[in-house]
């Protein structure tokens, strides 16, 4: 067991590898700085890599986040840690602060994969897709997705049985199970915290049925079947592969509301259901698609405007919260809600029902700082220690905030953000270089 | 008795032609034989390409100017306008209907202008020129 | 004349290819004459494609290459470094917009969308076959940039410009700094006021050097484009009799951060102007934050019910705002828990349209509720009816939330929640020819892509000034764009517009309309072989064309937009 540190130095270290940590990686190599970028997950791009369209332009997600991975990758100023995790970071003065970093093994040697997947072929074993939110199942040994980045194979070491047929079948023998974690001291000036955010997880609401009745799914999963790079080629009930009809989404599923802990609104779900429900309206045209909403929150630019085309396009908009959700036999799930205009509770039926989830702090923040140095607020997002005058800033000098990390925001929000950490992180440097 | 006519656009690169695009964002339909040429600028169109385009086969040509957007002056209006009358001289001594040329300022949000003008052009140019 | 170019035709994820048949198109051009290979790709951008490009230009010997996709303003540079990436001139590189230009707007006739597209990518073969290697010119760009504005956003982007060491010019207009947020008292989602907030972040202004703040100034000219900018600007006088003076500087990029103005509500809306008890947030927000004592006092009434009418001036039906202000529910939720705070006997109705206090703004709403307030909800087809009587007001409305019944209520003071419009003082967005997008405010080129840089090379937009947003968005805002500003002279060497005009001197006789013509003086009179013909100079000609039809003898081309290449492209598409 090779226990030996490697020590690397950088300029900034950037903990995240998602819209926001790109663009703030991107921004400081741009000004000439050496970053190290290091990602949790299998690939770059984060959550929006793996989005169908973003509103409201509609642009393929793909399409905006790709060339932007491609940039980072291929950048001489930024060296990507995939599969890695942060495991502590100590300031030990102004622009020194040490990182402990840990890259596991993905068993396969990247420069040497040509991604032909012959070894997913051959591998024997098959578990949950996590990249497709579990619509699907993918082999233990696996491309993450068809865009990932590092386009690579990798081998899931828990799940895998160690039969060996996959390093049989490999042209260029890039497969290697005597991979080792590796561990490293990084110094570095400065630190951008990029970590994201965690979807709820709506099985804290049981009267919603998710996870007991097959067609009630979360909008992620719903995400995925309308990706260009999805599991099925059309839009399926998970329960019994029909292509549904009348889709219902049901929005605050876990957000402004006390009861489950999450009071505050999660500011993206009004506008990626109205979103979803375009995309549906095109893609089935027979369907109905009808949207329980509490208020419509389409505050940005050209929100209003999309609002209104979804309810041009014959979306069906119903101002009431739906109370309970109970199964037919047939999969169909009935609808218990108030409806606010009419002034009753009524009961509508549907055959599949979407839960628009909401943005959950990611706990894994807090956790890469000795315990308590790294302030977090009562929701544990990153505490901003500045928010009107310094957006980026966080409770510890040269440490700073990017993207969701910090509070509920959508795509724009994070790359603004992103700037905002990247110039302060900049400005930090520059101040203390003398010191 | 055709069904669309084919129109030749001359768009500028800054200004008409992101409101062109932004008509196909929006998904505001317009006949499909409209096919689009960016330039730099309005004024700087050749009268003999337009009378290129109608010896090519080309029912009318639309230009999409810049107007007083134009990122290179307020001479662009001016200028355009000279080149549309040298054209529309040109047109008349070979008998092309002048009303086949037209021109308007499409600013770079003017998307539902632009489809407005393209669709009363084309119905304009079904009714004159017959297949 | 190219022999070997390469065409990619790319699905976009399906948003290309779902209503256009790439395969048709690839097919249709495949053979093409000067075509060496054809792909369809499902994301030319991706990291992927972009490599197999690069792969491709070396193993194919492509000499052009034509990537037939989304709108050239997402990609176009994306694509020119790939082809420089394999070893060719970026500017042989030609893109043709299938997705916005065909696949979505002719998304009910796929037939007509393909035969377009089709049409579209042959277009770009003609145009590839002439396109020439172009070599900018070099040119050291000015390190100066300028700030207009020295708000919140101003105030930022100038010391993140300082921190970067660039010398940094901070205009504005008025004879003090801080915008509106200096005449702000408590703000939301913070102990600080707006005051307070201001000074400090121009004490922190303050400390560095390098930046030159220069109040009560205007811009009143701006020549030249990115890397060199000639700006001339006049200090107001600030009494009569002042002499007016102007000075001159020269800067390589600019950060534009104008603001916003507060929309007025006209005489009649909703009793504004007819009674002084009704009035704007801003002016309720001053109200508040000045009053003392036990009792709410306005124009010698007790103040025990106020009536907040939200959405004035924003998502109007009838009238040109129809977006959203943002900013304003947020904004009046808190104002209206501080007037209950400091006025215990206080009622407050909150009149509006869906509360739209997003993020961890939804905080307010829920300590609002709690304090008791009333929220009656009214929808857009029938908005409220104010009825002044004596200092008060009666005002009806069909609430939504008790199943649209009819309710009255009475007001000792009515507060319109107005929004935000773009500034009624153009003067810098016309100085800069900067587009405005739908909302009227100042337009980025793409959302997520560009979301700070506008058309116009060099000059990027922070803040307000771009739409409706809070102070620390305006803040995120306005460190991105001084970012960008920055990266886009930083080299220090900068490239000409290699697309200039060109004279043939063979057929030129110099008649001297083409120097006529040009707005930019570029085109001089030369000897040259014994004639007198007409000249461009390279590095002050803009690209224009201006000069191009009004040849006689037609010895003009702009390059990359000559005859030959135009009717080439003109015969494939017809």
């Amino acid at each position: 067991m090779n226990e030996e540190k490697k020590i690397i130095r950088y300029d900034a270290l950037v903990v995240g590898g998602g819209i926001a940590g790109g663009e703030a990686a991107l921004n400081l190599a741009n000004s000439g700085y050496r970053v190290l970028l290091v990602e949790k997950q299998r690939s770059l791009g984060g959550k929006m890599i793996l989005l169908s369209k973003v509103f409201p332009t509609l642009d393929c997600s793909a399409c905006i986040t790709t060339p932007k991975v491609s940039e980072i990758a291929r950048h001489r100023n930024i060296t990507i840690f995939t599969e890695s995790e942060v495991t502590g970071i100590v300031k030990r003065s102004e622009n020194n602060f040490v990182a402990q970093i840990t890259k596991k093994p993905r068993y396969v040697h990247v420069e040497d994969c040509t991604a032909c997947q012959l070894c997913e072929q051959a591998c024997p074993v098959s578990v949950r897709d996590e990249y497709q939110y579990g619509l699907i199942g993918r082999k233990a040994a696996f491309i993450p997705f068809s865009i990932a980045n590092p386009k690579a194979a990798a081998i899931d070491i828990e799940n895998c049985t160690l039969c060996g047929a996959c390093e049989k079948v490999c042209p260029t023998q890039c497969i290697d199970f005597t991979m080792e974690p590796e561990q490293y001291e990084l110094h570095a000036r400065t630190v951008v915290i990029a970590t994201g955010f965690k979807l709820f997880d709506p099985l804290e609401i049981p009267r919603y049925g998710y996870g007991q009745y097959k067609n009630v799914i979360t909008s992620m999963q719903m995400e995925r079947e309308i990706a260009p790079t999805r599991p099925f080629n059309t839009i399926l009930r998970p329960g019994d592969g029909k292509v549904p009809d009348k889709i219902a989404y049901i929005l605050c599923a876990g957000s402004r509301d006390a009861s489950v802990g999450n009071p505050i609104c999660s500011q993206i779900c009004c506008m990626y259901s109205i979103k979803q429900a375009q995309l549906l309206m095109g893609a089935l045209p027979m369907a109905d698609v009808t949207i329980y909403y509490i208020n419509i929150r389409s505050f940005g630019k050209g929100f209003e405007e999309f609002y209104q085309q979804a309810k041009g396009m014959g979306v069906t908009f119903v101002k009431g919260k739906v109370g309970t959700i109970k199964e037919k036999e047939n999969g169909n799930l009935i609808l218990r809600y108030e409806d606010i205009g009419e002034g009753v509770v009524k009961e509508a039926e549907h055959d599949m029902v979407v839960l628009s989830v909401g943005v959950k702090s990611n706990p894994d923040a807090g956790k890469i700082f000795p315990q308590g140095t790294l302030k977090l607020d009562p929701h544990r997002f990153v505490t901003q220690t500045d928010l009107m005058g310094s957006p980026a800033r966080t409770s510890i000098d040269g440490v700073f905030v990017a993207g969701t990390a910090a509070a509920p925001m959508d795509i724009p929000d994070s790359i603004l953000s992103a700037g905002s950490a990247s110039s302060e992180a900049i400005s930090y440097i520059i101040q203390h270089q003398e010191a | 008795m055709k069904k669309s006519a084919r129109i030749l656009v001359f768009s500028t690169e800054k200004i008409s032609d992101p409101a062109i695009d932004m008509a196909g964002l929006l998904k505001l339909h317009y006949p499909p034989t409209v096919y689009t040429i960016t330039v730099p600028c309005s004024s700087g169109i050749k009268p003999g390409w337009i009378l290129h385009a109608y010896e090519r086969g080309f029912d009318g040509v639309f230009i999409a100017a810049d107007g007083s957007d134009c990122v290179y002056g307020e001479s662009c209006t001016e200028k355009t306008g000279n080149l549309v009358a040298d054209t529309h001289e040109r047109m008349k001594a070979r008998s092309l209907d002048p009303a086949r040329l037209r021109m308007a300022a499409i600013c770079s949000v003017c998307s539902e202008a632009f489809v407005k003008q393209i669709r009363s052009f084309n119905e304009y140019l079904i009714k004159t020129t017959n297949a | 004349m190219k022999e070997r170019i390469g065409v990619y035709i790319c699905h976009c994820g399906g948003n290309i290819s779902d209503y256009v048949d790439v395969e048709k198109v690839r097919q249709a051009v495949e053979h093409e004459k000067g075509v060496a290979l054809a792909k369809t790709t499902l994301f030319a951008c991706s990291d992927a494609n972009q490599n197999d490009m690069v792969e491709d230009i070396r193993t194919h010997n492509l000499d052009g290459v034509i990537v037939a996709s989304c709108s050239p303003k997402l990609h176009l540079t994306t694509f020119r470094n790939v082809t420089e990436r394999g070893e060719l001139n970026k500017y042989t590189y030609v893109h043709t917009n299938i997705r916005e230009q065909a696949s979505w707007a002719h998304s009910n006739d796929k037939e007509g969308a393909t035969d377009k597209a089709i049409r579209l990518v042959k277009a770009a073969i003609a145009k590839s076959r002439f396109a020439e290697p172009l070599y900018p010119n070099l040119f050291e760009a000015e390190k100066t940039i300028a700030v207009i504005g020295a708000g919140i956003a101003g105030m930022k982007a100038a010391a993140a410009l300082a921190d970067k060491q660039t010398e940094v010019l901070l205009i504005e207009k008025e004879h003090r700094v801080g915008g509106h947020t200096a005449t702000w008292g408590t703000l939301a989602m913070t102990e600080e006021s707006g005051s307070t907030l201001t000074e400090r972040i121009y004490h922190d202004l303050l400390r560095r050097e390098n930046v030159t703040i220069m109040t009560g100034t205007e811009v009143i000219s701006s020549k030249g484009s990115i890397g060199n900018f000639t700006l001339k600007v006049r200090k107001r006088p600030t009494k009569d009799g002042d002499p007016v003076e102007t000075a001159e500087f020269t800067v390589g990029s600019v950060v534009v951060a104008t603001g916003f103005d507060s929309y007025q509500p006209k005489e009649g809306e909703l009793g504004f102007a007819q009674s002084d008890n009704v009035i704007t947030l801003p002016e309720f927000r001053h109200l508040i934050d000045r009053a003392e004592g036990k009792e709410l006092v306005y124009n010698g009434r007790k103040i025990r019910h106020i009536a907040y009418i939200y959405c004035v001036g924003s998502r109007q039906t009838n009238g040109e705002n129809t977006y959203c202000s943002r900013f304003c529910c947020t904004s009046a939720i808190h104002a209206s828990i501080l007037v209950k705070k400091k006025f215990a006997k206080i009622n407050n109705y909150h009149l509006n349209r869906g509360i739209r206090t997003y993020g961890k703004q939804e905080l307010l709403y829920a300590e609002s509720l709690a304090m008791g307030d009333l929220y009656l909800q009214w929808g857009e087809e029938t908005p409220p009816a104010v009825v002044m009587e004596g200092k008060g007001a009666t005002i009806t409305l069909r609430d939504i939330l008790s199943s649209n019944r009819e309710l009255e209520l009475e007001a000792d003071l009515v507060v319109l929640v107005t929004g935000m419009v773009p500034r009624a003082d153009n003067s810098v967005g016309t100085l800069f020819k900067l587009p405005r997008g739908r909302d009227r405010f100042f337009n980025e080129v793409h959302m997520k892509l560009r979301p700070v840089e506008t058309v116009i090379d060099g000059v990027t937009i922070a803040g307000s000034c771009q739409g409706p947003k809070n102070i620390t968005e305006s803040v995120n805002s306005a460190l991105s764009a001084a970012t960008k500003s920055f990266s886009l002279i930083s080299k220090g060497t900068l490239e000409t517009e290699p697309i200039v005009a060109e004279v043939n001197s063979d057929i030129c006789s110099w008649c001297g309309k083409c120097a006529e013509a040009c707005p930019f003086d570029a085109i001089l009179q030369k000897e040259v072989g014994g004639k007198t013909v007409a000249m461009v100079n390279n590095s002050v000609c803009k690209g224009c064309g201006m000069c191009a039809p009004v040849c006689p003898p037609d010895a003009i081309n702009l390059i990359n937009y000559s005859s030959e290449e135009i009717m080439s492209m003109i015969d494939a598409l017809a």
